[in-house]
């Protein structure tokens, strides 16, 4: 049977899932004010609220951040604290639903469906430790924000970037010898590839780079150092990596606004990246000199 | 090779859960497998046989055991990967590490190996977020892999890095497995290996081997073949592999036995391996009886 929704399988074998970016990263916290202070100092902007759930929606440039307060219904899954947590990110996909039935496939855990009457059904699989990554294909005529969040009236809906921020990858601790573990699984699901070791973005050379199929977006997987090593330690994602074309004059900007920056013998802003305190116990950006992404190319 | 590396099963063990972990710990090991109907048929429930795992010290050698797995199609297939997912996560509660996957005896299972190595792969990827490595066993009466080196040449084909071989000594002592055959297998490649002796001298057909394994096994020092198993383990040692044993007995017998005689039992294996092969496997003079045979 044929569907006139059908799209046509596209041929490159590197990018399965048609992978196109970051659609959003999600904190979980049971303080959103405090969480939605941070943002707004390092550039955010609430711009929506989610109709059913205690869920903010904040922006800069194209960078969208979910605020998630609601109480976990769904077992493995963030139970909102007062330390935020990285608790979700989605990935822009050609064809979500086909994305997930994939994953599932491979070996991924999906979740159950949570949607509500009149909501949007978006699939979902879990990640490391208790984070869920989603698959979002409306990001270019209308959006998932439109269905689902009420704009907060008089609020500009596509505030500009600080100094040319995007998203440019998230940093996961994971456990002793469990690197080629998670190469594996973002490999196998996503098409992830792993850098050789003398490719380095930023200030903080540990840890193994995976580069997204669409080339704009990074994982970078940290195992335990040496002390650290047998000691009980939870899998998860750390913190978000922000690309900029020039880390030093954002770094001023985001200082004027209350951000501090890591100084200490080994890290300290440069050309090359800048590494923010953190903030509510556990909130920490890291800048990294990168050219903004180029508008995606007509599909 | 230290005593800390054996570890015994709660499957050779009769009673309840936690005598059995008790039994197990007083006899001086400091790691169990667990048998998840152990934990999941916990007259208190599943929460009351995680705690009593949890709480018993002992460290969870693995998880055992999934069957029938790899190879089905359509229903079956989603039906075991409902039963592993479940399996998975029990495994994940009990801070246990491995999950032991038994190859398939399933007729329905197909036997192409790369519909085998895709279905175990699948696995190995549900277990990566939740911290388990798959341990796959060849058994001589599967249709999917009949010893550990069929089991290797699918783990290969797999290619998951949380994917590697259980070998079981009675595969070798049974089955007639070469041990030189060892030698293409990455020590690296192997997450555990299993002890277990047995009162006869051969076993004849397939029928009489899985009697054997599943029903009169005993364990290291007092079956029929010592020396084949110290030359296994002494071979182990040669390829450098450099993980854990655990004691796969499966015995009527012991089940119809206090749990603290057979765990005495447990004990004085794992003293003889350490007192015999252990020191065999140390360059310490005037300790040759025991030496092998030369290969052949």
């Amino acid at each position: 049977m044929t569907n006139a929704l059908d799209r046509e399988a596209v041929p490159d074998p590197h990018n399965p899932l048609g992978f196109d970016g970051i659609e959003y990263i999600e904190f979980a916290t049971s303080k959103p004010q405090a969480l939605g202070g941070v943002l707004e100092r390092m550039g955010f902007r609430p711009i929506a609220r989610h109709r059913s759930r205690e869920v903010e929606l904040y922006r800069q440039g194209a960078m969208n951040i979910i605020v998630n307060a609601q109480a976990a219904d769904v077992p493995r899954t963030v139970q909102p604290t007062e330390r935020p947590v990285i608790s979700a990110f989605a990935v822009r996909v050609r064809d979500a639903d086909a994305a997930f039935r994939r994953a599932r496939e491979l070996g991924a855990w999906e979740i159950p469906v949570r949607a509500r009457a009149m909501e949007l059904n978006i699939p979902a699989i879990h990640g490391v430790g208790e984070s869920l990554i989603y698959f979002v294909d409306r990001y270019d005529e209308f959006s998932i924000y439109d269905v689902d969040f009420l704009a907060i009236p008089t609020v500009d809906q596509h505030p500009p970037a600080l100094g040319g921020l995007h998203f440019f990858g998230i940093v996961q601790y994971v456990g002793a010898d469990r690197t080629a573990d998670w190469v594996a699984f973002y490999s196998q699901i996503f098409g992830f590839a792993p850098l050789p070791d003398s490719v380095r973005f930023g200030i903080l050379p540990r840890g193994l780079l995976l580069q997204s199929p669409c080339r704009s977006f990074y994982l970078q997987l940290i195992e335990p150092d040496e002390v650290a090593r047998y000691a009980p330690a939870e899998e998860h994602l750390q913190r978000i990596g922000l690309g900029t074309p020039d880390v030093l004059a954002t770094v001023a900007i985001l200082q004027k606004r209350g951000i501090e920056f890591l100084v200490s013998e080994k890290v300290h802003a440069s050309e090359r990246g800048a590494l923010t305190t953190a903030s509510l116990g556990s909130v920490m950006f890291e800048l990294v000199h990168d050219e903004p992404v180029p508008a995606a190319a007509p599909r | 090779m230290i005593f800390s590396d054996f570890g015994m099963d709660t499957a050779s063990l009769a009673g309840a859960l936690e005598v059995k972990l008790a039994a197990v710990r007083r006899a001086g090991f400091a790691q169990v497998m667990i048998a998840a109907s152990d934990v999941v048929g916990h007259p208190s429930g599943v929460d009351a046989g995680v705690r009593a795992v949890r709480e018993s010290g002992l460290r969870v050698t693995g998880l055992e055991m999934l069957r029938d797995f790899e190879g089905l199609d359509g229903r079956l297939h989603a039906y075991k990967v409902d039963v592993a997912k479940s399996m998975l996560e029990v495994c994940g509660r009990l801070g246990g590490r491995r999950l032991l996957v038994e190859a398939s005896t399933s007729t329905h299972a197909e036997a192409d190996a790369n519909a085998i190595a895709r279905d175990l792969r699948m696995l190995a990827i549900l277990a990566i977020p939740l911290g388990i490595r798959i341990a796959y066993k060849g058994m001589s009466w599967s249709r999917t892999a009949k010893d550990f080196s069929a089991a290797g040449e699918i783990v290969f084909r797999a290619n998951c890095p949380n994917l590697g071989l259980a070998i079981d000594a009675f595969d070798v002592l049974a089955s007639g497995v070469a041990l030189d055959d060892l030698d293409a297998i990455d020590p690296e490649q192997i997450f555990l290996v299993q002890l277990s002796d047995y009162m006869w001298q051969d076993v004849r057909s397939t029928e009489e081997q899985t009697a054997t394994a599943t029903h009169f096994r005993v364990f290291p020092g007092e079956g029929a073949h010592s020396d084949g198993l110290a030359d296994f383990i002494t071979k182990l040692d040669a390829i450098g592999y450099c993980g854990d044993y655990s004691f796969d007995v499966y015995n009527d017998d012991y089940l119809q036995m206090p749990p603290e005689t057979v765990a005495a039992r447990a004990q004085r294996a794992a003293e003889w391996l350490g007192e015999t092969v252990l020191r065999r496997a140390l360059p310490i003079p005037n300790m040759e009886r025991l030496r092998p045979a030369a290969p052949g």
